[in-house]
């Protein structure tokens, strides 16, 4: 997980971005009332960027990176605002039959589980070439031939003779090397990976990760890189924005959110985590659970937990937490957080 | 049979040990599932070795780490330790006693002393059955634990300590969130008062934030009970926080072992080097200071081990010597204990200075 040299920032403005989400919303009608999961949710990603995404359980990161690659589950789910432009194109207002065509070859997306995620019954070499006859219309001779050279590309050892092998027949590091074949196949300009190493071993994991940097630095791809785990965000991204109750609630360099974070949340996650370099001191969790999306908390979403709130401060008009939502502002140059009193937990 | 017969409380029934000394020892410890074919008569055609040849020393009131990949083994050893699967070879010594040999009263005092805390709380808490019951069930068996009189109020006092509601006895596992349903565990293996409590994996299927809580509580009821922990995890952050010691499994064996300080700070195994030098770390200064050690391939078959020592086909300093002699688990001059014929130490993790 080396990397070279930092790119730009993710605040708007600063490079073209190849993907631009603007304000999204993501509701979940059900039977037991609606679950809003994501809101308002705006990110853009520039060429050979790193962005992570970084959130529990429940904190509409996949939601949103679903929306993008429109795999969402519709009906429930339904996209109730905002927009996703790839290359400066509206994705939402385009007929289904047009997403599919710029979103095929344009956007791809690898999951946390590479084994339901790959179809048994097939060969891993007719999965891979399936990009090809699909999208570029190629024989199935030479669509196994490019997948032959896409698993040597990804690192499996032997390719040839394991281009005829089902999923089942490769470990977990392997299978999601083919994941992540399929994935690139068609020079994609954005890459998607959910939780791509989760499932994985901590050595399998850093290989995987270093391949995805060397293909990112070969092909020059945006990479959004969905992620729980602190350390992987540290190691492999340019830019991080944590997530929480469906909001970003900071966004910046890794440098700056890691070093110095500006949300509460961010700052609590920070240190309920243990670390390998040290045996460390007592962790300090943050107190309660995650809110229940169906009634995400008035105000701030994360003031029930939060341990620097203030509640009835008449000397802050506007900076009620518990009603007044904070938006996500600049609060350092080229960085932003959601909190009223984010200069304090910055001690600037 | 010498052990003393039922007493006042049931703590009596096996002798307690002194602080300090071993409580449970594993010796050898191997289990081999055999590898059958065939529908109706079943031939044994190999055997998985998923542990083969553990030892481990646990003192009382000691947290003890087992840390290795999916596969190396260490969930086995956890049911090996409750009894849930009788070794192959090899010996578990519970305060000196040999657990395969324990019948009867014996055994069923092990059991209640000994308790386990599983991974995933969504699949080891009974959906049917509240979670009054769940905590209280083990007191049908142990009946002397707990009188039938105080047993709701003994029941929310547990639930209390663990830090849920105790008007929530009657809910249903299905009301409570991952790191709840957790408590609820931790509160069943308290219930029995137990000595030791095998942790295997309890915090991996928790969120960050609640992961600390639970890790947190962990912490606290070891010294308010005076618990002795085998940790068993993957997640070698989380495993350094809680252990005193901690030993590192590689296909079904312990490949080193030490103080927190001695594997982290000094690694000498080649396995635990590479290991630890995978770990991502979380402060941006660190980043790239770390000595990177990228493993090729993916571990054997426990089915076929590599002859000799485990992990020589992916080791850089691999000799004829490795292929031909399995090396043991002794000091070679690091100060702990290492399984590598070229044992020697090594930094790999920097040392936050900040």
């Amino acid at each position: 997980m080396t990397r070279p040299e930092r790119s730009t920032s993710v605040l708007p403005g600063t490079a073209t971005p190849v993907l631009e989400v603007d304000d999204l919303h993501v509701e979940f009608r059900t039977r037991s009332g609606v679950v809003s999961a994501v809101n308002g949710v705006s990110y853009s990603l520039s060429e050979g960027q790193t962005l992570a995404i970084l959130g529990e359980s429940g904190s509409g990161k996949s939601v949103s990176a679903q929306a993008i690659m429109g795999i969402l589950d519709s009906p429930p789910a339904v996209i109730t605002g905002g927009g996703i432009h790839f290359e400066g194109r509206d994705l939402l207002t385009m007929s289904p039959e047009e997403q599919r065509r710029v979103r095929g070859p344009g956007i791809s997306m690898i999951f946390q589980d590479a084994l339901s995620s790959l179809n048994p019954v097939y060969s891993v070499g007719f999965q891979i070439g399936e990009m090809f006859r699909a999208h570029r219309g190629m024989s199935k001779r030479d669509a196994k031939k490019q997948a032959i050279e896409l698993m040597d590309r990804v690192r499996i050892p032997a390719a040839a003779s394991r281009v005829d092998d089902y999923p089942h027949q490769f470990s977990g590091g392997m299978r999601q090397r083919v994941m992540i074949a399929m994935a690139i196949a068609l020079d994609p300009r954005v890459l998607i990976a959910d939780e791509p190493t989760t499932a994985l071993d901590v050595t399998v994991q850093a290989q995987v990760m270093d391949l995805l940097k060397d293909l990112q630095r070969d092909t020059g791809m945006g990479l959004i890189l969905i992620t729980h785990d602190l350390g992987v965000v540290n190691e492999v991204a340019d830019d991080v924005a944590v997530m929480y109750a469906g909001r970003i609630v900071e966004r910046g360099t890794v440098d700056d959110v890691f070093g110095n974070p500006a949300h509460p949340y961010t700052d609590g996650l920070m240190s309920s985590v243990p670390q390998v370099e040290a045996k460390g001191g007592r962790l300090l969790p943050i107190v309660g659970q995650p809110p229940n999306l169906a009634a995400i908390p008035s105000g701030c979403p994360f003031h029930p937990r939060c341990s620097r709130r203030r509640l009835g401060d008449a000397a802050a008009p506007g900076r009620e937490c518990a009603t007044d939502v904070p938006p996500l502002r600049l609060v350092a140059p080229a960085r932003e957080a959601a909190c009223h009193y984010s200069e304090e937990v910055l001690g600037v | 049979m010498s052990e003393p017969t039922t007493g006042a409380t049931a703590a009596s029934r096996v002798p307690s040990a002194a602080p300090g000394e071993a409580l449970l020892e594993i010796r050898g410890l191997k289990k081999h599932f055999p590898l059958t074919q065939g529908i109706v008569f079943k031939r044994t055609v190999g055997h998985v070795r998923a542990v083969d040849g553990v030892d481990l020393t646990m003192r009382r009131g000691e947290t003890v780490g087992l840390v290795g990949e999916s596969g190396c083994g260490k969930s086995t050893v956890s049911k090996l330790l409750v009894a849930l699967e009788r070794p192959t070879d090899g010996q578990i010594l519970y305060k000196g006693r040999d657990v395969a040999r324990m019948s009867g009263r014996a055994l069923k005092a092990y059991r209640r002393e000994v308790q386990i805390i599983f991974q995933d709380p969504y699949a080891s808490l009974n959906p049917r059955m509240t979670v009054g019951d769940i905590v209280a069930e083990g007191w049908a068996v142990h009946a002397d634990i707990a009188p039938k009189k105080g047993r709701l109020q003994r029941t929310q006092e547990l639930l209390d300590r663990v830090g849920l509601n105790p008007d929530y006895v009657n809910r249903y596992p299905h009301q409570f969130s991952g790191g709840q349903r957790q408590r609820i565990g931790i509160a069943r293996a308290l219930a029995l008062r137990p000595e030791v409590v095998v942790c295997d994996e309890p915090v991996s299927a928790l969120d960050v934030s609640v992961q600390a809580q639970v890790v947190n509580l962990l912490e606290d009821v070891q010294d308010e009970f005076g618990l002795s922990y085998l940790f068993i995890a993957h997640d070698l952050s989380v495993v350094r926080h809680i252990s005193d010691r901690v030993a590192v499994m590689y296909l079904g064996s312990i490949v080193e072992e030490g103080t927190d300080a001695q594997v982290y700070g000094s690694p000498s195994h080649p396995y635990t080097q590479a290991l630890l030098s995978s770990v991502p770390l979380h402060e941006p200064h660190l980043r790239g200071q770390k000595d990177r050690i990228l493993l090729q391939g993916d571990v054997p078959s426990p089915a076929d081990p590599p002859s000799g020592c485990r992990f020589r086909t992916r080791c850089w300093k691999a000799q004829d010597i490795c292929a031909q002699e399995a090396p043991a688990l002794v000091d070679r001059g690091q100060g702990h204990p290492s399984a590598c014929h070229f044992a020697e130490a090594r930094t790999v993790v920097p040392v936050d200075v900040e």
